[in-house]
């Protein structure tokens, strides 16, 4: 079987986010970035079927700018087994990013596409279910387990108090909400492999992909307001306190 | 003492062919042994030579890690039935010589040497009936009580009495010569003739008999018994690590290695192959180990023998075809690993350890297989390692908020201050955790105090990458280390001061193998020399008892023992207590070393809460828990908060007693 993970190259979540000077995006210089965390649990997903059946392969790509290798090192690292990149320095409207992957994946030609659900800097959540719309391919959203059968795969969803599992035929898309285990640690041999992998490029304009679509446009940024200090309540007995802190709760933090 | 010539020495041939069958079955045993042991990846342990020799004197013939508390009684018994054997080992050269070709060895017929032999075989059999009853009655729980152990015991009881018996029969019957006073006990037999008339020579003769054949017979069971750590105890000691205690060794170009860590037994060097032939299986180390104290599955003298065993096993086959397959080291490397997780690497089993056994560095060993080639380290380690590779700290907290505590102290940056003496290397425990946070300003105010001239790096600072070395990830661990010795560069520092005891013990011990060598102090070495000084004017505040408690990496690691001490008895009002039994060399871990502090500790008691029974059950009267690193802090108080004693015992750093007393 073959899986192909489109992933996106975020800010890690470790970073402290602030405004850039413009107002409208944040500052870049000097941050760490990683493999958005659902994109992850994609690459998690698919490595758990190389593991049961090794003679899967687990393709990754990415549309972006070229530091957005590091991220195809990082899962190349993990143990998926090829990687390549668009090169797209400038915003492109996320239909168009779809129509890329299509492109792509026209190409490759994979048996099951799984995306993170969504990228955790905007958080849309778009390009899924667009490529699957592109593709023209069957698209179960937020899934927690895959399990190929003949011909076509079962996917899992997490829904109030149980599971759906949904029977999709091949090829088929799903975007990914967990996997079951914690995306692994890369191996040493496997971060020394990675580093010296090809990563074939492409720049997005040689793909020859309509570059038309809406595109939202960040009108200012700011930082949320500062939290101001807490309260403590210490003097009187626990009554009392407790008097206070209802009171507290319904007049000044209005929750009750 | 003499033995039988002319009437006998028709026996000499039979005595030689027995001497011949004896001493060959052991050297061809032990040639085995050492073929087994040339198997291990090859290491080198002939630095500190005269070091070495030291150790020899110190350690092997001086029995100095046998005599220790809890021990010495044990260990007295020991050193006596140790220094008999090499005493009584030159009466029984001077035997077989005489015996085979009959000559004496010079001063073998002297009164002091009779003397000599006589006192020791009584004191080696007094010994043997010690252990024999303490074997039978009092086995300690971790003392691996087998039938070697009693065989040897017995050999070595029929060896003394045969002695004492062929010399005092033998006085009785004339055999041996006179002139000198007889031995003590052998004596005995003279005066008050037990053996008659003929019969003292029949007994001389079949007691001098039994007492070589089973010289001889010992000499070929030793290579397959614990005890032959009599030999192996020797080389043992002379290769122990002579590098700090607290250094890892480094895998040297690593990213240029296939295979790292132990997972085959050829992965491991000869040294510690040869630590498990050395094993005397003692149990020591496990009666110190924290994680076996508190139900953990590990067991460090079971890692010891388990790779003995397997060694063992598979020697031969691997002798025949190196390239055999090997079972991964006995069975943790595959299906238990969480027995080499337990490790907080405290050091407590090296430390007990008579005969120098190195535990951590097989168990980090495997350890690196485990999470450099399988990728398999417990998941929250892993989170550690991912948070240390992207934002600088195993906590995750966000990398350009490092030098936030120090900013509205301001304190300045090397970038700031580049004419600094000091760098203080904050470490991530007081950069992101608020509690230590505490800490580093204590320091920072008793450095101004002192007019010592420091900064620090602020952003520029990274994590040491003690936590991803001691989990196994070496690699992240260099690259961690590289980072920080490229920054010292830049500044061009020379001198580091640490409130950390990871840091310090890493800094100081393990970046000289990667090039960077500083002049490393931990805060507390700086402030007792501060306080030597009288940089630092210190008042009272008050009577209180305050207990201290080791930290492993700056204890046992690194030997700081007496400079944190020295710091709470120079602090007027302050009574120092210790959480005796265990202080000092045999401190208690808080838990937290070895990367458990990222790790979850799900099976048995915690190790924290151990240590806090510990300190009640001392009743010292201590009102306060003082150590000198932010792990044990944040385990101690967890540990009180988890106990309730949090009002009753309140766990602090001795900077921050400083600090509060400070007049300058």
């Amino acid at each position: 079987m073959k899986i192909l993970i489109p992933l996106k190259q975020v800010p890690d979540s470790t970073v402290r986010v602030s405004v850039a000077p413009d107002g409208k995006s944040i500052k870049t210089e000097g941050i760490t970035w990683s493999i958005s965390p659902y994109d992850e649990y994609a690459i998690e997903m698919a490595l758990e079927r190389k593991d049961d059946d090794p003679s899967t392969v687990v393709s990754v790509v990415t549309v972006g700018p070229a530091r957005s290798r590091d991220a195809l090192r990082q899962a190349l690292a993990m143990g998926c087994d090829d990687a390549s990149i668009v090169i797209a320095d400038e915003a492109i409207p996320p239909v168009a990013i779809a129509r890329a992957l299509a492109k792509v994946i026209e190409d490759a030609k994979p048996d099951l596409v799984l995306c993170g659900k969504q990228a955790s800097d905007d958080d849309q959540g778009f390009i899924g279910p667009a490529l699957a719309e592109v593709l023209g391919w069957p698209h179960v959203a937020t899934i927690t387990k895959a399990v190929p059968a003949d011909g076509s795969v079962e996917l899992w969803r997490e829904v109030e108090g149980g599971h759906e599992v949904w029977t999709a035929r091949l090829p088929a898309l799903a975007t990914v909400h967990k996997s079951e285990k914690e995306p692994r640690y890369p191996s040493l041999p496997g971060i020394m492999k990675a580093k010296k992998k090809e990563i074939p490029e492409r720049p997005f304009t040689a793909l020859g992909v309509d570059s038309s679509g809406p595109m939202l446009e960040v009108l200012s940024m700011e930082p949320p307001p500062a939290r101001g200090a807490g309260k403590i309540l210490k003097d009187g007995d626990p009554r009392h306190l407790a008097d206070q802190l209802a009171t507290a709760l319904r007049d000044e933090a209005k929750v009750l | 003492m003499t033995a039988p010539t002319g009437a006998f020495f028709p026996g000499g041939a039979i005595l030689l062919a027995l001497t011949i069958l004896g001493f060959g079955a052991f050297f061809w045993r032990a040639w085995r042994l050492y073929r087994f042991l040339r198997l291990g990846r090859p290491e080198a342990r002939l630095d500190h030579p005269w070091l070495r020799l030291r150790d020899e004197l110190v350690i092997y013939l001086g029995q100095r890690k046998l005599l220790k508390r809890p021990y010495y009684a044990r260990g007295l018994a020991h050193a006596f039935i140790f220094w008999g054997f090499l005493v009584i080992t030159i009466g029984t050269v001077d035997l077989l010589a005489n015996g085979i070709a009959g000559f004496h060895l010079p001063g073998a017929g002297s009164a002091v040497f009779a003397w000599t032999i006589d006192i020791f075989a009584v004191l080696v059999l007094g010994s043997i009936a010690i252990a024999l009853i303490r074997r039978i009655f009092f086995a300690p729980p971790r003392m691996h009580v087998a039938l070697d152990g009693y065989v040897i015991l017995g050999l070595i009881a029929i060896l003394m009495i045969t002695l004492l018996v062929f010399e005092g029969a033998g006085l009785a019957a004339g055999n041996l010569e006179k002139g000198y006073t007889p031995p003590p006990l052998a004596g005995l037999f003279l005066r008050s003739s037990v053996f008659p008339g003929e019969s003292s020579a029949v007994v001389f003769y079949w007691a001098w008999w039994l007492h070589l054949v089973t010289v001889l017979a010992f000499a070929a069971y030793l290579p397959q018994s614990k005890h032959l750590h009599i030999v192996t105890t020797l080389p043992n000691v002379f290769f122990r690590k002579q590098t700090p205690r607290g250094a890892l060794g480094l895998i040297d170009d690593i990213e240029n290695k296939e295979t790292f860590g132990a997972a085959t037994i050829r992965d491991f060097s000869w040294k510690q192959l040869l630590d498990g032939y050395t094993c005397t299986e003692c149990g020591r180390c496990s009666d110190n180990c924290p994680a076996l104290a508190t139900g953990k599955p590990l067991d460090p003298q079971k890692i010891v023998l388990d790779v003995r065993d397997q060694l063992l096993a598979e020697g031969r086959a691997l002798l025949k075809d190196p390239k055999a397959a090997t079972k991964p080291p006995a069975h943790w490397v595959e299906s238990k690993p969480e027995e080499l997780w337990a490790c907080t690497t405290c050091a407590a089993c090296v430390e007990a350890c008579p005969v120098t056994i190195e535990h951590i560095d097989k168990i980090v060993d495997m350890r690196r297989h485990l999470t450099l080639m399988e990728g398999a380290a417990p998941p929250e380690a892993q989170r550690a390692m991912t948070n240390i590779e992207r934002s600088g700290n195993p906590w995750g907290e966000p990398r350009d908020t490092r030098g936030d505590w120090a900013k509205e102290l301001g304190v300045p940056t090397f970038a700031e201050n580049p004419d600094a003496e000091y760098l203080y290397f904050v470490g991530c425990a007081a950069s992101v955790d608020r509690r230590n946070q505490r800490v580093a300003r204590a320091l920072v105010a008793i450095l101004r105090a002192a007019n010592v001239s420091f900064a620090i790096l602020g952003t520029e600072e990274t994590c040491n990458g003690d936590p991803a070395r001691r989990i196994g990830n070496e690699y992240l661990w260099q690259l961690q280390a590289q980072q920080n010795i490229a920054t010292f560069s830049k500044y061009g520092v020379k001198k580091v001061i640490a409130s950390c005891p990871h840091c310090f013990n890493t800094i100081a011990n393990e970046y000289p193998q990667l090039g960077g060598s500083y002049e490393v102090l931990h805060a507390l070495q700086l402030v007792d020399r501060l306080l030597g000084e009288r940089k630092l004017r210190i008042g009272s505040d008050g009577q209180e008892i305050v207990a201290y408690h080791d930290p492993c990496y700056l204890g046992r690691h690194n030997r700081i023992y007496d400079q944190p001490r020295a710091v709470l008895d120079a602090l007027p009002g302050i009574q120092r207590a210790e959480i005796a039994p265990h202080h000092r060399e045999r401190g208690f871990c808080c838990g937290a070393g070895g990367g458990r502090m990222w790790m979850e500790e799900k099976v048995g008691e915690r190790v924290n809460h151990r240590r806090i029974d510990q300190l009640l059950a001392a009743k010292t009267g201590a009102t306060k828990v003082a150590s000198g690193c932010p792990f044990c802090l944040i385990m101690l108080e967890e540990g009180v908060g988890a106990k309730g004693v949090q009002e009753q015992v309140r766990p602090v750093d001795v900077l921050e007693l400083v600090a509060g007393r400070l007049q300058n």
